[in-house]
C-alpha cells in the first residue's frame, strides 16, 4: 500500500482535522441556529401545541398537519435519494460516481436524524410517541412504513454502508499520526486491504444495495400512502401520490448531493478530486427525474382540470388561482427554468458548476414547496363537509424548529467532514503527487 | 463459520420480522383486539429484526479470520 | 350485544344548537370545540333563499378512517359500534383528524381548563351548596374519569390532556349507565333519537327502516352509525352562516 506520506508529513488530506476560519463560522451560525430551534422548541413543550399555528380542521378553519409534515416529508426524500444513488453505484458499478457515495451515505444518515426529529416535534406528546410507537405501532396504518422501514431500515441501512465502505480510508488515515488517530483506528477495526477483505467488501456492498433498493422504493411509497389512501381528503386520494413521491425525493436528494459536493470540493482545495464528469452524471440523473416529475404534475393538473368534482375545484382553484398559487407556480418554474438549463448543458456537453448549484438549489426549494402543497391544501380547501374554507400560516415557533433543525444537520455534516475525508482516498494517490 | 453466522443472522432477521408483523397484524383478532399488538412490543420486535437482518453485513464483513488468531 | 346508533330527524330539527350546548356542559370541552356542531347553511340567492340545518356529531363509522390509520390504536372501535379514543395511549400525531371525512376531531391544543363554564362561581361556597344540595357541577362528574367497557379504557374524555386528541363519544359515560346521550336528552324538539339497531325492533330501528334514511357522504365507504332522516345531503353550493368562528 504506497500512501504518498511524504510530502505532507503531518497534514492529514483533505484537509480533516484543519479547523479553517470559514469552518468555524459556518459551524458557529449553524450553532446559533441550533439554539433558536432549542428555544422554539421548549416554548412549543411549556405552552402546548397551541405556540403552533396549526389549528383544527373544520370548525376551526385551520390544517392540523403543517409546516413540521412538509418538513418529514422533504427530509426524508433528500434521505432516500441519497442512499439509492449510494446503492446504484454498486449495482451497476458506476465507476465515476463512486467518489460521491460517501457524500450521499452522509446526506441519508443527516437528512434521516433530520426527519425523525420533525415527526417527534409534530407530536403532542413526544416522548409518549417514541414509546407507544414501539410498543403499539399497528400496520394497517400507513404510518408503521414511515416509523419501521423508512426510520429503522434507512438508518440501519445507511449507517453500515458509511461504515463498511469507510473502513479502508479509515485503515489509511489510522496510518497519520494524529489526535483522530485512535478514532480512525476504531473505524477501520483491523482492516488491512488483503485481496479478501476487498473482496469480501465488493460481495457486501453488492448485496446490501441489491436488498435496499427494493426496501426503499416500499419503504419511501408508504410515506406517499400516508396521503395516498386518504379518500376523505380531496387532492390526496390517489394512485400516483406513492411514484410521485418517490420521483419528488430524487429530485431534491439529487439536488442537494450537487450542493454538498461542490462544497466539499472546495473545503478540500482541489478542483481534480471531483471531475466534472462527477456532476455531468448527476446534472444529467436530476435532468431526467425533473423531467419525470414534471410529467407527472401535468397529469395530476389535467386530470384535475378535466374532470373536477365540486369538492376538488374548490381545491384546485385554491391551489392555482387562489392563495396558493405563488407557490404552485413557483414550484413550478423552480422546476421548469433549472430542467431548461439542464437541458441546455446537456445538449451543450459544457456543464457548469456554478448553474448546477443553482439548478440544485431551486429544484429543494421547489420540492419544499410541492411538498406543502401535498400536506396543507387539502386541509384547508378540501373538507368534503361544506365548511368554511380555513387559512394556516406557520408561526415564529415552526421556523424557528425548522431552522434548528437545518443547523443540527449541518454541524453533524461539519463535525464528520473534519473527522474523516468525505472522498475516497484511493484512487487519487497520484493526483496529490502530481499537484 | 463467516458464512453460517451471517446466513443465521439473515435468517433470524426475517424470522424476528414475522413475529413482529404477526404480532402487530390484525389478521385473524378480533375487534377489541383490533387495535391491541398480540404482545406488547411486538413493532419493536419488527424493528429489530430489520436492524439483525441488515447487520448481517457487518457480522460478514468484520468477523476476524481464523488463520490470524 | 347492542349496536348503538344515532338518527337525525332533519324534518324536526330547527338549528337552535341545544344539543351543541348540552355536549359542551356535559363533556366539558374546551372553547372552539364541538363534539357536536349544528351546520347552518344557507342556499341560493336573497330573496329565493332557504336556510337549513345539519346537526353533525362523531359518526361512529363501522369502517371508520381514524380507527384504520391510528398509529397506536388509541382510537378504536367497540363491539357496541362506539368509537372511541384512549387519552393514555394517544401521542397526537392528528392523522386521524385528517383521515376523517367529517372533520369531528378536535386536539387539546394547550392545556384545557378544568372547567371550561361557570369557573367564576365558586362550587364550595355554602350559598351555592345551599341550592345545588351539595351536587357536583356537572365538570366534576366522576364518571368521565372512569374505566369503561371491556377494554377498561379511560374513554369518555373528562380526563382533557394536552396533546392529545378528542372527539365524541356518543356519551359513553352516559349510554353504559342506560341513560341517552346529553344531545339527544336534551333537544327540545326529538330531532335526535338514539337506540339500539342489532334489535330490529327497537324504535330507532323501525324509525330508520320506515323513513328512508340516508347518511353522510356515503361515497367515502365509512358506514356511519349516525343515519339522517328528511332534508338532503349538503352540497357545495350551501353557505355555511352563523359559523362558531372560535379558533382556539
Amino acid at each position: 500500500m504506497a500512501t504518498q506520506i511524504d510530502t505532507h508529513p503531518t497534514a492529514l488530506p483533505q484537509q480533516v482535522g484543519q479547523l479553517t476560519t470559514g469552518w468555524k463560522l459556518a459551524m458557529g451560525a449553524s450553532f446559533l441556529l441550533l439554539v433558536v430551534g432549542i428555544v422554539a422548541f421548549i416554548r412549543e413543550l411549556s405552552t402546548g401545541m397551541i405556540a403552533t399555528g396549526m389549528r383544527n380542521v373544520g370548525t376551526m378553519g385551520g390544517a392540523s398537519w403543517g409546516l413540521y409534515i412538509t418538513m418529514v416529508v422533504y427530509f426524508i426524500g433528500v434521505s432516500f435519494a441519497g442512499i439509492t444513488i449510494a446503492a446504484l453505484v454498486r449495482i451497476f458499478n458506476l465507476r465515476q460516481l463512486r467518489p460521491i457515495a460517501r457524500i450521499a451515505e452522509l446526506l441519508t444518515v443527516v437528512f434521516l436524524l433530520m426527519g425523525s426529529l420533525a415527526i417527534i416535534v409534530d407530536l403532542g406528546q413526544p416522548v409518549r410517541g417514541v414509546i407507544n410507537l414501539f410498543r403499539y405501532a399497528r400496520p394497517q396504518s400507513p404510518f408503521f412504513g414511515t416509523f419501521s422501514l423508512v426510520i429503522a431500515g434507512y438508518l440501519a441501512a445507511s449507517l453500515i454502508y458509511l461504515y463498511l465502505g469507510g473502513r479502508r480510508d479509515a485503515a489509511k488515515m489510522a496510518e497519520y499520526p494524529s489526535r483522530l488517530q485512535r478514532f480512525h483506528r476504531w473505524w477501520a477495526a483491523g482492516y488491512s486491504d488483503t485481496p479478501e477483505e476487498q473482496a469480501r467488501h465488493r460481495k457486501t456492498s453488492f448485496w446490501l444495495a441489491v436488498t435496499i433498493i427494493p426496501l426503499l422504493v416500499i419503504a419511501t411509497s408508504t410515506l406517499g400512502f400516508v396521503f395516498g389512501l386518504q379518500v376523505g381528503r380531496p387532492g390526496w386520494y390517489g394512485t400516483l401520490q406513492a411514484p410521485a413521491f418517490v420521483t419528488l425525493a430524487g429530485v431534491s436528494g439529487t439536488g442537494l448531493i450537487i450542493v454538498l459536493a461542490v462544497i466539499v470540493r472546495r473545503m478540500v482545495h482541489d478542483k481534480t478530486a471531483l471531475g466534472i464528469d462527477v456532476f455531468a452524471w448527476l446534472g444529467k440523473f436530476l435532468l431526467a427525474l425533473v423531467i419525470v416529475y414534471l410529467y407527472f404534475m401535468t397529469v395530476e393538473l389535467l386530470t384535475l382540470l378535466y374532470s373536477t368534482p365540486e369538492v376538488e375545484k374548490q381545491l384546485s382553484d385554491a391551489l392555482l388561482f387562489g392563495q396558493y398559487a405563488w407557490i404552485y407556480w413557483g414550484s413550478v418554474a423552480l422546476l421548469a427554468i433549472p430542467a431548461i438549463g439542464l437541458m441546455w448543458q446537456a445538449l451543450t456537453r459544457r456543464w457548469n458548476v456554478g448553474w448546477l448549484v443553482a439548478a440544485g438549489i431551486a429544484v429543494n426549494l421547489a420540492a419544499i414547496g410541492k411538498r406543502f402543497l401535498i400536506v396543507v391544501p387539502s386541509q384547508t380547501h378540501g373538507t368534503l363537509l361544506p365548511y368554511e374554507v380555513g387559512s394556516y400560516s406557520p408561526s415564529w415557533v415552526e421556523y424557528g424548529v425548522v431552522l434548528g433543525l437545518f443547523g443540527l444537520g449541518a454541524l453533524m455534516i461539519g463535525a464528520f467532514v473534519k473527522a474523516f475525508p468525505p472522498l475516497p482516498l484511493g484512487d487519487r494517490e497520484e493526483v496529490t503527487a502530481d499537484a | 463459520m463467516r458464512r453460517n453466522v451471517t446466513a443465521a443472522m439473515i435468517a433470524g432477521g426475517i424470522v424476528l420480522m414475522l413475529v413482529g408483523y404477526l404480532g402487530a397484524a390484525p389478521w385473524g383478532a378480533d375487534t377489541v383486539a383490533n387495535s391491541d399488538p398480540r404482545f406488547s412490543f411486538a413493532p419493536a420486535v419488527f424493528v429489530i429484526g430489520v436492524i439483525v437482518a441488515l447487520s448481517a453485513a457487518l457480522v460478514y464483513e468484520l468477523m476476524p479470520d481464523r488463520r490470524n488468531k | 350485544m347492542a349496536k348503538y346508533a344515532m338518527v337525525v330527524d332533519l324534518n324536526r330539527c330547527q338549528g337552535c344548537r341545544a344539543c351543541t350546548e348540552a355536549c359542551k356542559i356535559e363533556n366539558n370541552t374546551g372553547q372552539g370545540m364541538f363534539w357536536m356542531h349544528v351546520f347552518r347553511f344557507e342556499d341560493g340567492a336573497f330573496p329565493e333563499t332557504r336556510m337549513s340545518f345539519l346537526p353533525r356529531p362523531c359518526q361512529h363509522c363501522d369502517n371508520a378512517p381514524c380507527v384504520k390509520v391510528c398509529p397506536t390504536g388509541a382510537r378504536f372501535k367497540r363491539e357496541d359500534g362506539i368509537v372511541l379514543t384512549d387519552p393514555d395511549r394517544c401521542i397526537g400525531c392528528r392523522y386521524c383528524e385528517l383521515a376523517c371525512p367529517y372533520g369531528v376531531n378536535y386536539f387539546n391544543w394547550q392545556k384545557p381548563k378544568d372547567s371550561q363554564y361557570s369557573d367564576v362561581i365558586s362550587w364550595d361556597d355554602p350559598d351555592i351548596q345551599a341550592i345545588t344540595g351539595g351536587a357536583y357541577p356537572p365538570y366534576k362528574n366522576p364518571d368521565l374519569d372512569k374505566e369503561w367497557g371491556p377494554e377498561g379504557r379511560r374513554t369518555a374524555g373528562g380526563n382533557h390532556a394536552k396533546g392529545v386528541m378528542e372527539k365524541c363519544t356518543f356519551c359513553v359515560q352516559r349510554v353504559e349507565q342506560g341513560s341517552l346521550p346529553a344531545c339527544v336528552d336534551t333537544c327540545p324538539v326529538t330531532a335526535l333519537r338514539f337506540g339500539d339497531i342489532s334489535d330490529s325492533e327497537s324504535p330507532v330501528s323501525r324509525f330508520i327502516r320506515e323513513n328512508e334514511a340516508w347518511s353522510l357522504l356515503e361515497e367515502a365507504g365509512t358506514k356511519p352509525s349516525v343515519f339522517y332522516v328528511g332534508g338532503k345531503p349538503p352540497s357545495h353550493s350551501y353557505k355555511e352562516v352563523e359559523r362558531p368562528k372560535a379558533r382556539v
